[in-house]
């Protein structure tokens, strides 16, 4: 049998050979993810779908309020992206730091949700947006919120015959994203982290969605430090009582990138870092420590 | 057993059809069919040394699925250094600023200095250092690397400037 690779030469074809192939098929587009693991043979024989020919999948617009972001939008190209950088920073800075400049000609952004690694860049700035990824198939649509979307270390919600055809979000100026790594191109996040927070009268968060990535088996949203901070200034004490609290949220292992403890210390750290740089408090990220 | 099937596309500006296998690699692919410039180091989009121009975009070609390339453009570090007058320059400016040592990651910076040459790239030493971050140098020569793309830019400006 073997591996076969097929181009699909529109969405429809695509969705009619996910369909046809079933749990055999396997998306492909920027390819990145895909032939590490084939290398590392840990891809079984697979119908490869080809969906890099696309171009009804790349996109970045604003439409009704909302960013729409086709699936297979290179990473390449949300880092160059002025409406991202303006209204959507957090995503924008995700793709500045995602892996090295010739792999984000590759690599897409569905492509790295579908991966589902804990430690997906796009991943922690997408559940800070409250993003919801539209899932097609053949005979129709649904759409899923991303928090729902991560189901385990490389799962996910999608169906056998189903694709993640585009990421929505609503915009939000205020948001940053901060990954640590242990160098800084190619570098799997060793913790990432994203917040998006809603502003009001006197600088105070109405409201303040936090994601950390590579601290339990999905991204996961941090509940207990985001309960910290909302209907709050950003200052020292709320920041501090979220710091204490993101523990409760985070459940991270001993890897070959860090340890627990580490972890554990760098989550806190990035946390006050991100949420003041998504306040706008201090954009420099060294200052944001003081 | 896997297939191979033909995979037709243009490389250093010539059209070739090539026999790939559906798992295979670009990187793969090109050194069966003798273009040993593109070296294969990490096989994993770790080291950048295999790295090729794919539509005027510096890819990794070991994480490239071959089969992809059907239809497309793929350029070597040889083809651009032979056949480009840029890459002529930047071949140059490599020997005359010593910035190869081993010579393994050669090729990768050669076409990762390309793109970053090709797509507006400036004589601005910061901006070079952050478009070679996914190529690595073992032999740690990345100041020689960065002044041969350097100064390839300063030529390039002066000429524009006239």
């Amino acid at each position: 049998m073997g591996y076969q690779f097929i181009t699909a030469g529109s969405l429809t074809h695509a969705l009619e050979l996910l369909e046809q192939h079933g749990q055999a098929a396997r998306i492909v587009c920027g390819g990145t993810d895909v032939m590490v693991r084939l290398h590392l043979k840990r891809l079984p024989e697979c119908v490869f779908i080809n969906i890099r020919e696309l171009e009804e999948l790349r996109y970045i617009r604003e439409e009704d309020g909302w960013i729409r972001i086709g699936a297979g939008t290179a990473l390449g190209t949300l880092e160059h992206s002025t409406l991202l950088l303006d209204k959507a920073p957090a995503l924008f800075q995700a793709a500045q730091v995602f892996a090295d400049p010739n792999v984000r000609h590759s690599a897409t952004v569905g492509g790295n949700i579908c991966n589902a690694s804990p430690s997906a860049d796009s991943a922690p700035s997408l559940l800070a947006f409250d993003a919801q990824v539209v899932i097609a198939r053949k005979d129709g649509q649904r759409v899923l919120p991303i928090r729902d979307f991560f189901t385990g270390v490389g799962r996910t919600a999608l169906r056998p015959g189903e694709m993640a055809v585009e990421i929505r979000f609503r915009p939000n100026p205020n948001s940053a994203f901060v990954k640590v790594g242990l160098r800084s191109a190619m570098a799997i996040s060793v913790v990432n982290i994203a917040a998006s927070a809603d502003l009001g009268q006197g600088g105070v968060m109405k409201d303040v969605r936090i994601a950390v990535g590579a601290v339990a088996p999905t991204p996961i949203r941090a509940d207990h430090a985001e309960g910290c901070l909302r209907g709050k200034r950003p200052d020292k004490a709320a920041i501090r009582e979220a710091m204490d609290a993101i523990q409760m949220d985070i459940k991270p292992i001993t890897d070959v990138r860090a340890s627990e403890e580490y972890r554990r210390i760098v989550t806190e750290n990035m946390l006050r870092r991100v949420v003041r740089k998504a306040c706008g408090i201090c954009e420099n990220e060294e200052g944001a420590d003081q | 057993m896997s297939q191979r099937v033909a995979v037709s596309f243009k490389i250093n500006g010539k059209e070739v059809t090539l026999l790939a296998l559906p798992e295979q690699s670009l990187l793969r692919l090109l050194r069966e069919n003798g273009y040993v410039e593109v070296k294969c180091g990490c096989e994993e989009g770790d080291c950048g040394t295999c790295t090729v121009l794919l539509d005027g975009l510096s890819v990794k070609s070991c994480v490239t699925p071959a089969c992809a390339c059907e239809g497309h453009e793929v350029w070597t570090a040889t083809g651009l250094s032979l056949q480009e007058r840029i890459g002529q320059l930047l071949r140059n400016n490599f020997a005359k600023y010593g910035a190869s040592q081993c010579g393994f990651c050669t090729p990768g910076m050669v076409v990762t200095g390309m793109n970053y040459l090709m797509n507006g790239g400036t004589a601005d030493r910061h901006a070079i250092r952050a478009a070679i971050s996914g190529n690595l140098c073992r032999c740690t020569g990345y100041q020689k690397i960065i002044d041969a793309i350097y100064y390839t830019a300063k030529e390039l400006q002066e000429e524009a400037a006239g």
